[in-house]
């Protein structure tokens, strides 16, 4: 068979254009829809806020000020972007990660690393739908020549953020990859990613008598504990969390204080709900379906951790508050604990109902939350009633658990 | 302790799974289930696990209709799955040990009876190991201990023994006949007619969703289940002091 010189950067082409339209293809024509009406919702909730914060700047302070403001939220947008890039690649390049068997093919690593970075770097575009509202913001408030510069500028600072965000990752994956005489950078973490995770040994099992609901929390403690996506998961309401607390240490002023730590709490319960979707995802189907158990036990054991998680992020207000330097605000403690119980609750909600499907559940929560929080920015209370009727309209579901199927 | 699954209808689209199955399993009797792929055994066996609701039938493991009273029938019913799934983060002792606190057994004789499983099956020094890690051979072992964990009043394998090793399908089928002496209905789905032939006292036979015949132990002409002639050799040879290996 003749054999010629592969074209690896026209392969790879030809097969990130075939990936991104496989993609586009598996999300269904609805749910097409749905993330276009949720973008369409949040970038004009966002534009609205931001016109009347560039308008109002522009009347008091010129409309240079009011550039300046633009830019920095522009900054902000292609800083999101450049670490959703990053957080992608951390994930892409970690041991045990999903992929083709990269280094059982005849292609430089150097050049599937350019392919995985550029795969990664596709996220960033995300980015691009908050300044896209900002800069229409800005529309007729800044001067024309400063509004080019913005548009430009914030292409280039997100492709340089993407990039940094990437080269970061690919430095955290090679600080852990081993030593491998005569091989590159990029071939170490390349085989590093390939690895399995590492079995190892376990601690000895308990046998003990106890309940149906004990033994699901008990059994939802070691599952988070190994690796996996639900110990992935737990990451961001325990960063959030604390990040909560601290805020009230911060020398800013007390109103805002409060606003930044009930966001803050919000982000960490929104973590804790997409935990337990985690959690119920990790429940076999067969296996579940097969004990004697019913939904009040699996649904129990979700709600129980999201009381435990609500009470702990409103004893982190009631901590941070209290220890604050003075003059410090009131602590939203009951706000606290109800905002992010009603999340969390919502999260358990539909990993129950949508059960065994994670990724539905996972998606219909986001949906729900970013509804919530759209709804929030414009009204604060309108948000409060888009979580309750989300909250009762996905538990009308619960009692048909045990008629669901794998799908 | 009987199973009796009477008028199970069930389709998927336009393909119908089930047309009508009714079947009775008694207590002590193995039952296998034969049919060619896609005859409906798996639909079956899983509409009988109560882990997919039927259009129409009833299933009733000891006069408990599943759909009904789920919790009080799943209490009596073991079932090893075809493709078995796990907590993949735990143990195989800690899987264990969670399905013994969920069905509520002696916590000290739940342990024991997983000690000698784990033993006799060929698990030993591997069950303090992630799941993740098991082979699907190991898989498949794992499923078949958790399903005969609580010594079910109704047991259904579905496939569960394919890719066991000559030692653990013995002693595998040694269990059946053990738990079936004890007075389990086991309804025992396999491809492997010889599987089917050495261990069943009857043989249902499905075809595009229906029983289309039912065989007595007579009319294949075996009588007593036993070993093949290459099983025999086999588990004679790895037994030898010869075939052991230092460690």
């Amino acid at each position: 068979m003749p054999v010629h010189t592969p074209d690896f950067s026209a392969a790879f082409a030809g097969l990130e254009r075939a990936l991104v339209r496989r993609r586009i293809a598996a999300v269904e024509p609805v749910l097409r829809l749905e993330i276009a009406a949720l973008a369409a919702f949040l970038a004009a909730a966002l534009f609205w806020r931001m016109r009347l914060r560039l308008g109002s700047i522009a009347f008091a302070h010129g409309p240079w000020a009011a550039t300046g403001e633009a830019a920095a939220a522009l900054g902000a947008c292609a800083l999101l972007g450049g670490a959703l890039a990053g957080a992608r690649h951390v994930m892409t390049l970690a041991p045990g990660a999903a992929g083709p068997p990269w280094l059982a093919l005849p292609i430089p690593a150097a050049q599937v690393h350019r392919h995985l970075a550029r795969a990664s770097r596709l996220l960033a575009l995300l980015a691009a739908l908050p300044a896209l509202s900002v800069l229409a913001a800005a529309l007729g408030i800044v001067p024309w020549l400063a509004f080019g510069a913005l548009a430009a500028g914030f292409c280039v600072l997100l492709d340089l953020a993407a990039r940094l965000g990437c080269r970061a990752a690919f430095g955290i994956a090679r600080s852990r990859a081993e030593p491998l005489a005569g091989c590159d950078a990029w071939t170490r973490v390349l085989a590093a990613a390939a690895r399995p995770l590492s079995s190892g040994r376990l601690a000895a099992a308990r046998w003990r008598r106890e309940g149906a609901l004990p033994a699901f929390l008990r059994k939802d403690l070691l599952v988070t504990r190994r690796p996996g996506p639900a110990r992935g998961r737990l990451a961001q309401p325990l960063v959030f969390g604390a990040l909560s607390v601290l805020v009230w240490f911060v020398p800013i002023a007390p109103g805002a204080v409060t606003t930044v730590a009930i966001g803050l709490v919000l982000l960490a319960a929104a973590g804790l709900a997409s935990w337990i979707v985690a959690l119920a995802a990790s429940d076999p189907f067969p296996v579940v379906k097969a004990l004697p158990v019913g939904v009040g036990v699996v649904w129990g054991a979700r709600v129980a951790w999201a009381a435990l998680g609500a009470v702990a992020l409103a004893a982190g207000q009631a901590v941070g508050a209290g220890f604050a330097p003075p003059p410090a605000a009131d602590a939203p403690v009951a706000g606290a604990a109800l905002a992010a119980f009603a999340v969390a609750v919502l999260g358990a909600n539909y990993a129950i109902t949508l059960f065994p499907r994670a990724d539905h559940a996972e998606r219909i929560l986001g949906i729900a939350l970013a509804i919530a929080l759209a709804a929030s920015l414009m009204f604060y209370f309108v948000g409060w009633a888009v979580l309750l009727v989300a909250l009762l309209h996905s538990a009308r579901r619960l009692p048909r658990w045990p008629l669901q199927e794998e799908a | 302790m009987t199973l009796r699954i009477h008028g199970l209808r069930r389709r998927f689209g336009a393909v119908v799974a089930l047309d009508g199955v009714t079947l009775e399993v008694k207590p002590g009797e193995i039952v296998g289930l034969l049919g060619p792929n896609g005859a409906g055994k798996s639909t079956l066996m899983r509409a009988a696990a109560g882990l997919q609701p039927p259009d129409l039938g009833q299933v009733h493991v000891e006069d408990v209709d599943l759909w009904r009273e789920p919790i009080a029938a799943k209490r009596r019913l073991g079932f090893a799955s075809e493709h078995p799934s796990f907590y993949e983060e735990l143990s195989a002792d800690q899987y264990l040990a969670f399905l013994a606190a969920v069905r509520g057994l002696e916590p000290k004789a739940a342990a024991a009876r997983a000690g000698e499983l784990v033993e006799r099956l060929g698990l030993k020094g591997r069950t303090d190991e992630p799941v993740r890690g098991f082979s699907n051979g190991m898989r498949k072992k794992l499923s078949f201990m958790a399903a005969i964990l609580h010594r079910p009043s109704v047991l259904l394998c579905d496939e569960a023994l394919e890719g066991f090793d000559a030692p653990a399908a013995l002693y595998a089928r040694e269990t059946l006949r053990a738990l079936a002496s004890g007075g389990t209905a086991v309804l025992f789905s396999s491809h492997v007619t010889e599987a089917v032939e050495r261990l069943c006292d009857r043989v249902i036979v499905l075809h595009r969703g229906r029983v289309v015949h039912t065989l007595a132990r007579a009319e294949w002409g075996l009588e007593a289940p036993g070993l093949s002639a290459l099983e025999r050799a086999f588990l004679e040879l790895i037994r030898s002091p010869a075939a052991e290996v230092p460690a």
